[in-house]
């Protein structure tokens, strides 16, 4: 008898185990990616960011400030509106006067702001058509905002006189944001009557005429200094003098209009009534 | 029949996206200010107001593609996942990417809103290479 082997359990081959992928991984890489090139945008962002200027000694400044204030007529009128939107609308209120009883143009902004900095340019250049200004010193927007640096001049600490209109500045903060200046509840209650989303730059012309925001992009400013730029507003084809010149030319259209064209010098030019036509 | 889970939630942020996306369009077109900080690094209102807002020479906002790659994104993802919805996710997410390129890079300042929605685009591509994977 033979004895019946059992037969031998068949071997079975050895598999080897598959080294998977774990199933976090891919997920995990397209979140790496995108963490590596958001990083990689932001050290080209920090690479081109321009540092801040120095601001200018008293007497450069004092240099500059003569110069964009004692632009000659026919700058104005060669440049007319310029490249400036017109941003002025037609407002109904209570006529604003200031603290001597003229008419009164209201600024409402900050150092930070760079819409702000674009927009203090031609105001000086306009203002100082009607009056002067003191104590003017530069600064530039913030550096961590948009158009980061724009330079310009702060109302912070300036005097301006007029015998024609009353001027008030506030600046709200400086260019870290820092809490500077206050508006008077009555000038809150205008700033939110004409802007009711708070924007800054807002400016006021005796409650005739509102704008809030910049008539042209600081962006035309960045990079310059304040030297270069004054030099450029003597220029009437300049991209500068164009934005500038035209934005002040539209604010001393509308101050015309809230002193009924005094002084006649400045308002009675065709630049100027064209530009009142335009206003309504 | 009920969704997978991975699906459902694939069509829930891209609903969300809709959403944000037709708020910000809808700002736009009614030239108000979105909710959003207006200073510093974030400033959703200097972003919207830049040239890149819009598509290039038209009116009609970047928000508005939005709202079309997220209503495709929601009919794509009723159906079964696969490489369709990659594929898809991929042309999102390369959008946002040029888009974020702006923000940082040209613009320097964050859109709070804008980033809620490029996280969405994100979270779904996340999504999608998951459930391949």
């Amino acid at each position: 008898m033979t004895a019946k082997r059992a037969a031998p359990a068949r071997k079975q081959p050895m598999r080897k185990p598959v080294a998977g992928t774990p199933a976090w991984v891919a997920p995990s890489a397209v979140v790496a990616g995108v963490a590596l090139l958001v990083a990689t945008f932001l050290i080209i962002r920090w690479y081109l960011t321009p540092a801040p200027p120095p601001p200018l000694s008293s007497d450069t400044t004092t240099v500059v400030v003569t110069q964009i204030t004692t632009l000659p007529v026919s700058e104005f009128d060669s440049v007319g509106q310029g490249t400036a939107n017109n941003l002025l609308k037609p407002v109904s209120g209570t006529p604003m006067t200031g603290v001597t009883g003229k008419p009164e143009v209201l600024y409402i902004g900050a150092e930070f702001c760079p819409y702000c900095a674009a927009q203090r340019w031609a105001l000086i250049v306009a203002l100082s058509r009607f009056g002067s200004f003191t104590g003017l010193k530069t600064t530039s927007s913030s550096s961590s905002d948009i158009f980061p640096n724009t330079p310009t001049f702060t109302f912070h600490g300036a005097t301006y006189t007029s015998q024609y209109i009353d001027f008030r500045a506030v600046e709200t903060s400086d260019r870290d944001q820092k809490p500077l200046e206050t508006p008077t509840a009555a000038e809150q209650q205008v700033w939110t009557k004409y802007d009711p989303a708070g924007s800054i730059p807002f400016v006021d012309f005796g409650n005739r005429y509102a704008f809030s925001g910049a008539t042209f992009s600081p962006d035309l400013l960045g990079g310059a200094s304040w030297q270069a730029i004054a030099d450029e507003l003597r220029d009437p084809k300049s991209a500068q003098a164009l934005a500038i010149v035209g934005s002040a030319n539209l604010i001393t259209a509308a101050i015309c209009k809230m002193t009924s064209d005094q002084p006649a010098t400045v308002c009675s030019s065709s630049t100027i009534q064209d530009l009142e036509k335009k206003l309504g | 029949m009920a969704l997978p889970r991975a699906q459902a939630a694939a069509v829930l942020i891209s609903v969300a996206g809709i959403g944000i996306s037709i708020y910000l369009t809808a700002v736009h077109f009614a030239g108000v200010v979105p909710a959003c900080p207006a200073s510093g690094a974030i400033n959703c209102e200097a972003v919207l107001a830049s040239p890149y807002a819009v598509l290039a020479g038209s009116s009609v906002p970047t928000s508005a593609l939005g709202i079309a790659w997220f209503a495709v994104s929601a009919a794509v993802w009723t159906r079964p996942s696969g490489w369709v919805q990659v594929a898809w996710s991929a042309v999102g997410l390369v959008g946002v990417l040029g888009l974020v390129f702006v923000e940082i890079v040209l613009l320097g300042v964050i859109c709070l809103w804008c980033t809620a929605a490029h996280a969405l685009v994100l979270a779904l591509m996340v999504i999608a290479v998951a459930a391949r994977t």
